[in-house]
């Protein structure tokens, strides 16, 4: 049973704030099987973003267990929990947060670098990955001379390029137009399709939604409604 | 080393910020390697005119006597130790030096020149006539440049020496000399022969001078000397005592400024990466979620601060080098004899001084950038990411 699900969460609760507090997540409980495209939506404030932040292992809760394939994330280290993003998480945010002084190829080449790979070796995979998003032709450039559905390709192939068994993406298009969201979309798709990854996105992009395999609808930080796997 | 590439970037990319930081780093080890070469030269000619021109160690009589008896012994005993150069026995007394209608109290020094020579190179200082002309125990007398203007007496005159209990005597002078120093003023020598019979002492000296090819172990040997002989001897740095705790407390107070400059060029480094911090929050967050631990980002940061300091002190040496070397070739507008003999302003640049001088400068950048590193390697991952 464990092994068939990579993502489980048992019970997860997050409550921010000291004097008022606020309960992002509530009791939360949610499995998610290999190689899922699924999408969390809902209200602003209903606990997407922290939901995603749990899962990516950038936050703690307050209270319940996440296992990423198997492993109990909420009992790691620092240290750790860095190594486990570095190696299993892949990250696209809304904003591409591409470091502004390396080009397009160094910036996919960075999640490997922070693994230890040799530069030689990484910049050989993160040419391949640039390649794949379709920006073969655009590697020298730094993310000011590159448009925003460029800059997103260049942050999915730097999500991807370290093969993570799980990406998340918080509104991955949602500052781009409609056809540079279509095409970003197409290419998680196709990612999707082809290695089998585990893509989480938070939308609140109904159209983009209806198009994933799995919708999870969080309603002030409970699951209100949840598809199932389509 | 991702760490070292992300600062690099970081510190290409902000040119202008950090330019001026460097400026301040360069300029802090530039003044201070100009003001410890100057200490230096200073230092360096106040102690090589002391040892030029004084016995190393002076070995005076036991306590309550006037003299030292038998003294070829001694003297033969001081050249068995090691590194004694040169020793020179005196006989010294007070004398009124009187020529025409003036008179001058001056310390007359009874001498072998070939020995004191050994002791104290006179030879260099004379200015007119020759210092071994003394070398017979004839009536001869040799006194410095300030005593004979004092005396308004020249070369070949005839003065009168005044020694109490004994008959005045006319020496005639037969060389002067100019240390630059006030000895030139109060100092006359004559034949050690001559002196006693004049003192009616006898064979006898009241001092005895060495030279040793160490100044610095005076010291010690004076100590030796001083037990096993049981007469007072005295190293230059006893008898040099209040200029050497002045240098040293002047080197103290000088400390004291260094680490202010390096200091105020401290908190510019730290402002600079403050500010790199601020800005680059979303950066850190995201290179957070890469994976980079917070030991890589406190790194990234200190490698900053090192690199800014690095910079700095290269260009700062090579201000401090330059600067000295100019200050080392301004001729002082005064005359030699006034100030030790110097023409040139005393500089010494030595490689020591940049070595302090970087390292100080370095350690100093880093714990400045220490502060900005442990902000950066502090940050919630979330909070950052979503600050842009």
């Amino acid at each position: 049973m464990s092994e068939k699900y990579i993502i489980q969460i048992k019970n997860l609760t997050k409550i921010f704030g000291d004097g008022v507090e606020i309960k992002a997540l509530d009791g939360v409980d949610l499995n998610i099987e290999q190689g899922e495209f699924l999408a969390i939506v809902g209200p602003s404030g209903s606990g997407k973003s922290t939901l995603l932040n749990q899962i990516g292992i950038l936050d703690t809760p307050t209270s319940g267990t996440i296992l990423l394939d198997g492993v109990d994330v909420t009992k790691m280290s620092d240290k750790q929990r860095s190594v486990t993003r570095n190696k299993q998480l892949g990250f696209i945010f809304q904003y591409h947060h591409l470091l502004p002084d390396f080009n397009a190829l160094e910036n996919v080449m960075m999640p490997m670098l922070i693994n230890g790979v040799k530069s030689s070796k990484a910049r050989e995979t993160a040419r391949k990955m640039l390649d794949e998003v379709g920006l073969e032709d655009r590697m020298k450039h730094r993310p000011n001379q590159l448009s925003g559905g460029q800059n997103q390709r260049v942050a999915i192939a730097r999500a991807l390029v370290n093969k993570p068994s799980i990406v998340i993406g918080d509104e991955p298009t949602g500052n781009l137009d409609t056809k540079a969201s279509e095409n970003i979309y197409e290419l998680l798709r196709r990612l999707n399709h082809e290695y089998n990854q585990t893509f989480i996105l938070v939308t609140h992009d109904e159209r983009m939604a209806a198009k994933t395999d799995r919708i999870i609808r969080l309603v002030d930080g409970r699951i209100a409604e949840d598809s199932g796997r389509l | 080393m991702f760490e070292l590439d992300v600062a690099t970037r970081h510190i290409k990319s902000r040119r202008r910020q950090t330019l001026f930081s460097i400026i301040a780093v360069s300029l802090a080890v530039g003044i201070i390697i100009i003001f410890m070469s100057m200490m230096g030269g200073y230092t360096s000619i106040l102690i090589d005119s002391t040892t030029e021109n004084q016995a190393h160690i002076t070995i005076m009589p036991k306590e309550g006597e006037d003299y030292i008896q038998l003294y070829h012994g001694l003297e033969n005993h001081i050249y068995t130790l090691e590194g004694v150069e040169g020793v020179s026995s005196f006989f010294q007394g007070e004398a009124a030096l009187q020529y025409k209608h003036n008179a001058e109290g001056v310390l007359l020094y009874g001498i072998n020149p070939d020995d004191e020579t050994l002791v104290v190179n006179r030879d260099k200082y004379m200015q007119a006539g020759e210092f071994a002309s003394i070398e017979n125990p004839g009536s001869r007398i040799v006194m410095g440049a300030k005593l004979a203007k004092n005396l308004e007496l020249g070369m070949g005159d005839s003065v009168t020496a005044q020694i109490p209990g004994a008959e005045p005597t006319n020496f005639i002078v037969t060389g002067i000399f100019q240390t630059g120093t006030p000895v030139d003023e109060t100092m006359a020598f004559v034949n050690i022969g001559r002196l006693q019979d004049l003192y009616g002492s006898g064979d006898v000296i009241t001092g005895m001078g060495i030279r040793l090819s160490d100044p610095y172990a005076a010291e010690d040997l004076a100590n030796g000397i001083d037990r096993e002989t049981g007469y007072d001897a005295i190293s230059w740095m006893e008898q040099n005592a209040e200029i050497l705790t002045l240098l040293e407390t002047s080197e103290g107070m000088v400390y004291f400024f260094y680490i202010i400059i390096f200091g105020i060029s401290g908190f510019g480094v730290a402002n600079v990466l403050i500010m790199i911090v601020m800005e680059k929050m979303g950066e850190i967050g995201m290179l957070m979620a890469m994976g980079a631990s917070r030991r890589s980002i406190m790194m990234i940061f200190l490698l900053e601060a090192a690199i800014l300091g690095m910079m700095g002190v290269v260009i700062g040496c090579i201000l401090g080098y330059v600067a000295s070397a100019a200050i080392a070739s301004i001729v002082i507008p005064i005359p030699p004899e006034m100030y030790f003999g110097m023409d040139h302003m005393p500089v010494v640049i030595e490689f020591k001084n940049f070595i302090s001088a970087s390292v100080f400068a370095l350690v100093i950048n880093i714990i400045a950038g220490v502060f900005p590193a442990r902000r950066a390697s502090k940050m919630d991952p979330v909070e950052a990411i979503y600050s842009v």
